[in-house]
């Protein structure tokens, strides 16, 4: 079942070819499964949910941030509902904690609040502007909403800002590892039959007469009659190779900041957000949200950029995500800051969703302009596109033989001490931790690297285990998982990466290089 | 889950503290003494430190970092400790009760009658101090970069910057220089040197290494691995100067940028932590706040030398093996104030003015020709010349017994720097 990743060649043929592994492709891919196994999933770097998925901050939205009647705004609210669902068997966590929208003195635009009288001001923040988010939402479908006093709102999270007035809660927000979830979707589909290549680069779409012929890539060419384009960044250019685009993808960027766990796992208990009428057009602003692991994540930001490899976080970010959060959380621990992190958006210019099969190439279906609330969309996005696929021709009986369960290799971390001391029994491997901060062991890293989506670098060993995320952030543990890798890959040490070619960890062994004299 | 495990003492990491502490509580009568150490082997950190320096005030010798360690690992060897390699503390709680993991024993539960916190401290990492930029391959700690070249025989890079001057950059720097690599130069953010001066004499003068002060990282650059890194002078509040902004091309960053108390543990079971030294406080025999529980070497504060680390490691075996035998209740403790020109002061209380004490404490900036002081109740009570106080260089005074003799009632202890010979 373990997939062999570039050892293996490329199959001559495949049903659908889906391109790119990242939450969008992969929960497409893993539907896909449920009906055909002949599905190919394409993906250019070193793992699943290594680009956009990746650095998203875990958010299943509601929908209240979206505008009423668009399409993100729709399949976020159906996604949502799905979600518990979408997540059965995949053993992966997700957990409705909720999200407080605080309604603060700056929640209307100082043009208005300027003109009128102070109590007006403070009817409306207090009074009308609750209630319309309420039935806003309501409008929208959402039915979690209710409004929340200034009294209650302490009494939930006893560190917002006194500037609060009112707010209100949002019950049916969730959170669920991104990379995580992927994996799993990714693993699932794999089991269920799909073909995964990672580090394999679309170059081309052959088109004939007007219907998809074959995906051409670095590695060789796929004859297909349907594409899948979730390419997220490089969506529009892979529409572009099969002529079947006409929009453009344009980066913005989202910069966020983590705290260690152990010091911020109970500030916040539902993610808490500062509500601004038109504040960031094109944000839902960001909030304060505990991870399922109980770290603090403070962000993100929105910068347009016109890079889109262009990751970095710059200085003016972090004082932007600081200024932001000391007037909402005037207290929160910036001294327990462990990682700072950016990723990019996939917006088009529209900044809705662009879903449907192209009318200049048959059999080519788009799936771009996937960013927030991409993730908490994802099951809708299935959903929907598995709709235009059986127009295409994907059988629409589910396959007596799809396995839903996706089994989830043991954590360390997470279990009580006996079933702890039972592992160990089973595998002394995981009596050995090796990063002392996530309790991570020896026997999960190995899982790691052997699992059906293998990790194949250090990023990946991480994802998939937390291997140096905590506070001390791989400073002990780096050069240790380096060599389960080594071992586990049966490559020299210093042939491994930290994300893929390029990311060299060691320059060589020592005495290689020193200086002739 | 095999039977709990009662020992007087668990000693919780087998580094230079660890192994002073135990050796000490054996050699003060206790039989039963429990060491435990997450690494493979005994030593902690010691073992990667091959460069020589250690054991000039313990020893009267120069020592590597190895030697000095083999010397408390042979005797530990000796003595009836009962070593657990291999093995990590998950849990500690308040009642002192342990739970500890390994390959072997699977979950171990101890219930020691008294612990010696030994944990060392951890490296503080890029994203402490916000360093904008990337997150490409080639961004490491010193003292990880040491370990890679030391123990495991691999080279973190070919061309390296090093921001920050703490020790263990200043070696690095000259251990990269000997193994081939190049360092294009050490970068400071403050405007003195973060480690002792005769690691900036011996590791970069010697090298034609340049340090410069007043410089920090203002952007990490390459999206796979590290190409490069923009530096710039800081002015008086550390911003950067952007027209001072260069480039300089490398592979690699290092960072000494600071070490923080490994106190999860101490945390874990609520034992009070000082926010100046970011370990327990303390009292004159290294207990924590909690009965039982004492605390010694760099978990406690980021001591300078191995020497001190091993004197603060003996108190507390011992003081845990008075706890164990007599069972000594501890009278209300005496808050040390640090006073002017005074970061912080180790140990922060004083339980018993009948024993000898060392005080080990920081200044908050330099200064020439000073006294530094101890104060009882206002009054001078221990006086010392120095030339120079600087930050890096932490200060040991003691008292003795009689040096509080005239003391009828001692309610507050301050050491503090004043100017001027006297």
């Amino acid at each position: 079942m373990m997939q062999q990743l570039e050892r293996t060649a490329l199959p001559r043929s495949a049903g659908v070819v889906v391109v790119g592994a990242g939450v969008s492709g992969c929960s497409i891919a893993r539907e896909l499964t449920r009906y055909t196994p002949d599905v190919v999933i394409l993906e250019k770097e070193s793992d699943v949910a290594d680009g956009t998925t990746k650095a998203n901050n875990a958010e299943v939205h509601s929908g209240i941030g979206e505008e009423y009647g668009t399409l993100k705004q729709k399949l976020n609210v159906r996604g949502n509902r799905l979600y518990d669902q979408f997540v059965e068997g995949l053993g992966v966590d997700f957990q409705r904690q909720g999200l407080l929208i605080v309604i603060t003195r700056r929640s209307l635009p100082e043009k208005t609040t300027a003109r009128l009288p102070r109590p007006v001001v403070n009817f409306l923040l207090k009074k009308v502007l609750p209630r319309l988010i309420v039935l806003s939402g309501r409008r929208k479908g959402i039915d979690g909403l209710r409004v929340v006093s200034r009294d209650e709102i302490f009494r939930m999270e006893p560190h917002v800002t006194r500037n609060a007035v009112a707010g209100v809660y949002d019950r049916t927000y969730g959170m669920v590892a991104p990379y995580k979830l992927t994996i799993a979707l990714a693993e699932s589909a794999v089991i269920n039959g799909a073909r995964l290549f990672l580090n394999t680069e679309v170059t081309d779409i052959k088109v004939e007469g007007g219907r998809v012929k074959a995906v051409v890539t670095n590695r060789g060419e796929i004859e297909t009659p349907i594409v899948v384009n979730a390419a997220g960044l490089f969506a529009d250019d892979v529409a572009d190779m099969a002529g079947a685009g006409g929009f453009r993808i344009h980066p913005r960027k989202g910069a966020s900041l983590l705290f260690d766990r152990q010091e911020t796992a109970e500030y916040v208990t539902s993610s808490v957000s500062e509500f601004k009428m038109r504040g960031h057009a094109k944000t839902k602003g960001g909030g304060a949200m505990p991870t399922l692991e109980g770290n603090l994540q403070l962000g993100p930001t929105a910068i347009e950029v016109d890079d889109k490899n262009d990751t970095s976080i710059s200085a003016e970010e972090i004082e932007e995500i600081f200024e932001r959060f000391y007037y909402l959380l005037p207290d929160f621990p910036r001294a327990s800051i462990i990682s700072a992190f950016s990723g990019l958006r996939a917006p088009t210019e529209e900044e809705d969703f662009v879903i449907g099969a192209s009318d200049k190439a048959r059999g080519f279906v788009n799936v771009a302009g996937i960013q927030s609330p991409g993730l908490a969309s994802a099951p809708a996005i299935a959903e929907m596109v598995m709709g235009i696929l059986h127009d295409l021709g994907v059988p629409r009986s589910v396959r007596d033989d799809f396995d839903p369960v996706r089994p989830a290799p043991p954590r360390f971390a997470e279990l009580d001490d006996e079933k702890r001391d039972r592992l160990i029994e089973q595998d002394p491997r995981y009596g050995t931790v090796v990063c002392r901060c996530e309790y991570v062991t020896e026997a999960e890293v190995v899982n790691a690297v052997h699992g059906i989506v293998p990790a194949t670098n250090m990023d990946a060993v991480k994802r998939r285990t937390r291997v140096g995320m905590g506070r001390c952030q791989g400073g002990f543990c780096g050069c240790r998982v380096a060599q389960i890798l080594a071992v586990e890959l049966g490559i020299p040490v210093t042939e491994i990466t930290k994300d893929g070619e390029g990311s060299w960890v060691f320059a060589g062994e020592t005495k290689s290089f020193q200086k002739e004299t | 889950m095999k039977q709990t495990r009662k020992p007087e003492l668990a000693v919780i990491g087998a580094g230079p503290a660890g192994l002073g502490a135990a050796l000490a509580a054996t050699e003060a009568g206790l039989k039963d003494v429990m060491l435990i150490e997450r690494d493979i082997e005994l030593g902690g950190i010691l073992p990667q430190c091959i460069h020589d320096g250690f054991g000039s005030i313990v020893f009267k010798e120069v020592l590597t970092g190895p030697q000095y360690a083999q010397r408390y690992i042979d005797e530990v060897e000796r003595a009836n400790i009962d070593v657990l390699l291999n093995t990590m503390v998950l849990d500690m709680g308040a009642d002192r009760r342990i739970t500890a993991v390994n390959a072997t024993d699977g979950i171990i539960e101890i219930e020691p009658r008294s612990v010696v916190l030994a944990m060392g401290c951890r490296e503080r990492t890029r994203h402490q101090i916000l360093i904008p930029g990337f997150r490409p391959a080639g961004v490491i700690m010193a003292g990880a970069a040491q370990r890679d070249i030391n123990i495991e025989g691999l080279m973190p890079g070919r061309k390296m910057v090093i921001l920050g001057s703490g020790d263990i950059g200043l070696i690095m720097a000259r251990r990269f220089t000997l193994e081939g690599a190049e360092v294009e130069g050490v970068y400071e953010i403050m405007d003195h040197p973060g480690g002792l001066t005769r690691n900036v004499v011996q590791c970069l003068n010697d090298f034609d290494i340049p340090l410069h002060l007043s410089h920090g990282a203002t952007f990490i650059h390459g999206r796979k691995r590290v190409e490069a890194v923009s530096v710039a002078a800081v002015d008086e509040n550390l911003k950067p100067i952007k027209e001072t902004e260069r480039l300089v091309e490398c592979d690699t960053l290092v960072l000494s940028v600071g070490l923080i108390p490994e106190n999860e543990l101490s945390k874990r079971a609520g034992i009070a932590l000082d926010q100046a030294t970011n370990g327990p406080f303390v009292d004159e025999r290294m207990e924590t706040s909690i009965d039982g529980i004492f605390a010694c070497g760099n978990v406690v504060n980021v001591f300078d030398l191995v020497d001190y680390v091993t004197h603060s490691a003996e108190t507390a075996g011992r003081g845990a093996a008075e706890y164990v035998l007599e069972g000594r209740k501890r009278e209300k403790p005496v808050k040390v104030t640090p006073g002017r020109n005074v970061f912080y002061v180790v140990p922060q209380y004083v339980s018993d003015i009948g024993r000898d004490i060392d005080f080990y404490f920081r200044v908050q900036h330099p200064e020439r020709a000073v006294r530094t002081r101890i104060l009882v109740g206002g009054e001078p009570i221990e006086s010392k010349k120095h030339r120079m106080v600087r930050p890096p260089e932490m200060i040991k005074q003691g008292t003795k017994p009689a040096d509080f003799a005239d003391k009828r009632a001692v309610s507050e202890i301050t050491v503090e720097v004043v100017p001027g010979e006297e």
